[in-house]
């Protein structure tokens, strides 16, 4: 007699107990309130995705606009911004009281 | 039995039938007394009598182990994990086991149990190849209790979180038997999940582990520091872990799959990670990321949502340790290999908030196409005002906006990059305010001249001393109360001299930020390098950062990151080896880079 063919019939009892209960218990204790107040979440959770990996065209790398993410060249040459004019009055300034 | 009280018990039992039937007794029925005599004996005796009631009593329970028997027997994995349920409340038919449990077998009556589940798990007895694996029995002895003592109790998650880390060292033993473990590796799986989560839970509830807490203040045996619950929560699970890691029986499929116990190793290290994460013991994950390194199969054979996972935990350990050029190397790849769907969002956020920071501190600001994903929302507000500091060189901005006391502070904290970015930013934002000031007030020799371009070392301290203070001034000052009006004596306060500009411009030069020297007795910073680069001296003397650092990091091999297992190799380290001084092969040696002056 094999287990496994004769439990069959008992079979999805179980899957009912471990299956739908796990998805109500799956936050059984309170997130902590500092996370809460600055609305992100604390943990990295689990990805909700069933079954199968998610495919290759589904990846964040692979989406059309997924190109010029970072900003090497930021350096600014302009010196007419409010900093650089006021920066340069007081070198200026500086320099006079030599 | 003796033959005189089998006579007895044949005469009787005779008597008895010849009585029913109302005739002689005949010889042939002495042929069967003998064995109906045993029958009786068989019957009235007092210990077969409990173990048939007990029978009797408990027949759920009894078709239970039958059926968890026949799938040891058939090596039928998915079916005993779904049998084995670990979350209550659990459904009528494990209700009514639990009665049985509780009448036939209450708390204290694990000899019995122990008993009954080693009669009925005959599969697991008798083993595999000779080698039992009574340990699965045990298990199962423990599972029973569990069940029977278990309670969905807010108030009692700490006795919960006991019985399942129990279940867990179980459930561990049973892993470790060389051809049969890996039968329970989905069981150990889905129990460490909730370890995990109570453990996570606990910490969180301070006043359920009060009593644990207060107990561990007088510190460990050793007068070291007691292990916390999350800490032992881990080190429970890393038993698991090293157990994948170790199995020798299996390996990588022909498809380059992970077989047998070799599947659990990144399931388990995630759970492993997490709650070393949450609870902020990160200290003990090192041991996880060296032992991947020495002895995992590459990362590449694992399903995504585990690489995921495990490259943002080793992401932000690296930015922990200093080490920003290897996180965002694991940090991009496991962004750039996140699913794009809208649900997945939090998890790209949280991938995002560490590649963001590790990138910035490299030189390299998020674009506004990057700011702009949903993922991102709120990420501007927060990243891009350091940006803009960095780029003016705009001292004051960039200590306000990472003020202890500012609006940001906890925010920055909350995602622990606070300490960094303000340690790790400065130095770009030294450079932008060097790179200003000769702009603003520097010298531009002709190109044929000898004279190298210069900035006075007094337009930098003039531009460090007001750039400090621009903006709101006094936040930057934070004292705790506990200190306030203590005298330090002369301690130099936070004015700027020549000489700490001389040293900023040190700290910048050393890190390949500036190009040029000292002239310490003219009191100019020169710059050098501008024929190379045809006479324009903005890049020939303020090199980009990001271009800057990432050379240096390949240079010191910091293109190869501990713990990140990309090839399948044997001996230390894994990765792809290249002789040749630089290549970082522990955790140990590794150097820190873009270290502020």
């Amino acid at each position: 007699m094999s287990g496994a063919a004769q439990s069959d019939s008992n079979m999805q009892k179980h899957k009912d107990a471990t299956g739908s209960d796990s998805k109500d218990g799956s936050q059984p204790l309170q997130p902590q309130k500092a996370a809460a107040q600055l609305e992100e979440d604390d943990e990295f959770e689990d990805f909700p995705i069933e079954g199968q990996d998610w495919a290759k065209e589904e990846e964040v790398g692979a989406q059309a606009n997924n190109t010029h993410l970072w900003e090497e060249s930021w350096d600014d040459d302009d010196t007419s911004d409010d900093f650089s004019v006021q920066l340069k009055e007081e070198l200026k300034k500086m320099e006079s009281r030599k | 039995m003796n033959d005189a009280r089998l006579l007895d018990l044949r005469d009787e039992v005779l008597g008895q039938v010849a009585h029913y039937i109302g005739l002689p007794i005949p010889e042939v029925f002495e042929e069967i007394a003998p064995i109906l005599a045993q029958a009786v004996v068989l019957a009235k005796d007092p210990r077969h009598q409990t173990e048939q009631e007990a029978d009797m009593a408990t027949p759920l329970l009894g078709q239970y182990l039958v059926a968890i028997n026949g799938f040891i027997h058939a090596r039928n994995e998915s079916s005993l994990a779904e049998w084995i349920a670990l979350e209550p409340p659990f459904n009528s038919h494990y209700q009514g086991m639990i009665q049985e449990l509780n009448q036939a077998y209450p708390k204290g009556s694990d000899a019995a149990l122990e008993q009954k589940c080693s009669q009925a798990l005959r599969a697991a007895v008798d083993g595999d190849d000779g080698s039992p694996w009574t340990a699965f029995v045990k298990f199962m002895l423990q599972y029973l209790a569990y069940l029977r003592d278990v309670s969905a109790d807010e108030s009692r998650y700490l006795e919960t979180y006991e019985l399942l880390s129990e279940l867990q060292q179980r459930a561990n033993s049973a892993l470790s038997h060389s051809t049969l473990g890996h039968l329970v590796l989905p069981i150990v799986v889905a129990n460490a999940k909730l370890v995990c989560r109570l453990a996570i839970g606990l910490d969180k509830q301070p006043e359920l582990i009060a009593h644990l807490k207060s107990a561990g203040q007088a510190g460990g045996e050793d007068g070291g520091p007691r292990e916390t619950l999350p800490e032992r929560a881990a080190n429970i699970l890393r038993q698991a872990f090293v157990t994948c890691l170790n199995d020798r029986a299996s390996g990588l499929s022909a498809d380059g799959k992970p077989e047998g116990k070799k599947r659990g190793i990144y399931m388990i290290a995630n759970l492993c990670l997490k709650i070393l994460f949450q609870c902020r013991k990160t200290r003990n994950a090192t041991q996880i990321f060296e032992n991947i390194y020495n002895l995992s199969p590459p990362l590449s054979a694992y399903p995504k949502r585990e690489r995921v996972t495990y490259l943002y935990y080793l992401g932000r350990f690296l930015f922990g340790n200093s080490h920003f050029y290897r996180a965002q190397l694991a940090l991009q790849y496991a962004y750039d290999e996140a699913p794009a769907r809208p649900e997945c969002a939090r998890q790209r956020r949280h991938i995002l908030v560490y590649l963001i920071a590790s990138n910035i501190i490299l030189g390299r600001f998020p674009s506004d196409a990057l700011l702009n994903r949903p993922e991102a929302h709120g990420l501007r507000e927060r990243f891009l005002p350091l940006c803009f500091a960095i780029q003016e060189g705009n001292l004051g901005a960039f200590r306000q906006h990472l003020a202890f006391d500012g609006p940001n502070a906890d925010w920055f904290l909350h995602f622990r990059i606070l300490l960094q970015l303000r340690n790790r930013c400065e130095p770009l934002v030294w450079r932008s305010l060097v790179r200003k000031t000769w702009l603003l007030n520097g010298t531009r020799p002709l190109p044929e001249s000898k004279v190298t371009p210069q900035t006075t070392l007094d337009d930098l301290v003039t531009a460090f001393t007001w750039a400090s203070n621009h903006g709101a001034p006094g936040t930057n000052d934070y004292t705790d109360p506990d200190f306030h009006g203590v005298d330090y004596g002369d301690t130099g306060g936070d004015s700027i001299d020549a000489t700490a500009v001389e040293s900023k411009l040190s700290s910048l030069i050393d890190q390949g930020l500036l190009n040029g020297f000292i002239a310490h007795k003219q009191a100019k910073f020169a710059i050098t390098g501008v024929k190379a680069k045809g006479g324009d001296v903005l890049a020939a003397g303020f090199p980009q950062p990001w271009g800057v650092l990432k050379g240096k990091a390949e240079r010191f091999g910091e293109d190869e990151v501990p713990g990140w297992k990309k090839q399948q190799q044997g001996g230390q380290g894994g990765g792809a080896v290249r002789p040749g001084p630089g290549v970082v092969m522990t955790f140990g040696s590794m150097k820190a880079i873009g270290a502020a002056g």
